[in-house]
């Protein structure tokens, strides 16, 4: 029990995993907003499958967003917010709209897969410092991106 | 004897910055492509290891368009993300320069590659040119590389500077 006691207090004061748990969160958020916008303006063909993954995807980022906020203030940090900041932090960028089925699905697994590093950076992060609570989050986000960006890349295959 | 690996011919930093520019370098995606065994056919191949020549000087951005647009053409298909990393990267790195008689420059616009055909890009360049303040003294239209380490200006300078 006192080495679980010890591990937390150390994390708490380790603001490199904070900072890089607020990137995650930034990238997610970022992430989010991105999916929004091709669930809003994909057309063609495919419009109806598209349409529908993209909503499941925005949903699973929405609650993605809200467990990595509620991670970082269980931490006893503050999560960033606020769109420009949200933006600024994350770095992706924007789609430059209207664009088409397949540069949609290529735009978000370039976006996935920036995502997927940072993720990357921040559990090694917490691992290294032995909160495994942090990890665990981080790897359930891993493996939700990975999967997703199998997905997307699925449909490019033709 | 030791063998030191041989430099990257892209060294994007410090220029080209991930926030800048996060699609995977192009000169990656092509190795990428040409490792894949049964991937390329041969004559793809050719054309490939040429573009990746002229992405790595970065001294003829037209002869690199028409290459991109010949090989996007054939192969896009077969491997849309891979040209869709190259496609954003050259439009990250490349702008067209409008001139006018003497050669001044006149304008400068973003490349947009909407199109498969060097001309038909050349034509939306051109058209967005010319409805710029001053454009209408322009009346050739070329491209050139940027934010590349050898000091160009950044598209989003070029942008910048459009929306003045």
């Amino acid at each position: 029990m006192s080495t679980t006691k010890t591990t937390t207090t150390a994390t708490k004061k380790d603001t490199r995993l904070i900072e890089a748990l607020n990137l995650s969160l930034a990238d997610t958020y970022a992430l989010m907003s991105l999916t929004h916008l091709a669930h809003w303006n994909v057309e063609g063909p495919d419009f109806f499958p598209l349409h529908k993954a993209f909503q499941e995807q925005y949903e699973t980022l929405f609650e993605a967003v809200d467990e990595i906020a509620e991670r970082v203030r269980a931490l006893d940090a503050y999560a960033i917010g606020g769109l420009g900041t949200l933006a600024k932090t994350a770095g992706l960028e924007e789609f430059k709209s209207p664009l088409t089925q397949k540069d949609y699905v290529a735009a978000l697994i370039v976006a996935h897969e920036k995502v997927v590093d940072d993720n990357l950076r921040t559990r090694d992060l917490a691992g290294g410092g032995g909160d495994l609570q942090t990890q665990d989050l981080l790897i359930k986000r891993i493996q939700w991106h990975e999967k997703t960006l199998w997905m997307l890349k699925s449909y490019l295959k033709g | 004897m030791t063998v030191s690996a041989p430099a990257p011919i892209c060294q994007p930093e410090p220029i080209c910055t991930a926030e800048r520019c996060q699609w995977r370098c192009a000169l990656d995606v092509i190795d990428e492509l040409l490792r894949q065994p049964g991937a390329v056919t041969g004559a793809e191949m050719d054309q490939l290891l040429d573009l990746r020549w002229q992405l790595g000087q970065a001294t003829a951005a037209e002869v690199a368009l028409r290459l991109f647009c010949t090989l996007r053409i054939g192969m896009e298909r077969r491997h849309y993300l891979a040209f869709f990393r190259i496609r954003r990267w050259l439009e990250n790195h490349l702008v067209s320069v409008c001139r006018s008689a003497d050669g001044t420059v006149v304008q400068e616009v973003p490349v947009r590659l909407d199109h498969y055909c060097v001309e038909a890009v050349r034509r939306v360049c051109l058209c967005t040119a010319l409805s710029q303040p001053g454009g209408a003294a322009g009346t050739r239209i070329g491209f050139e590389f940027v934010n590349w380490p050898t000091g160009r200006r950044a598209v989003r300078e070029v942008v910048a500077a459009l929306a003045v």
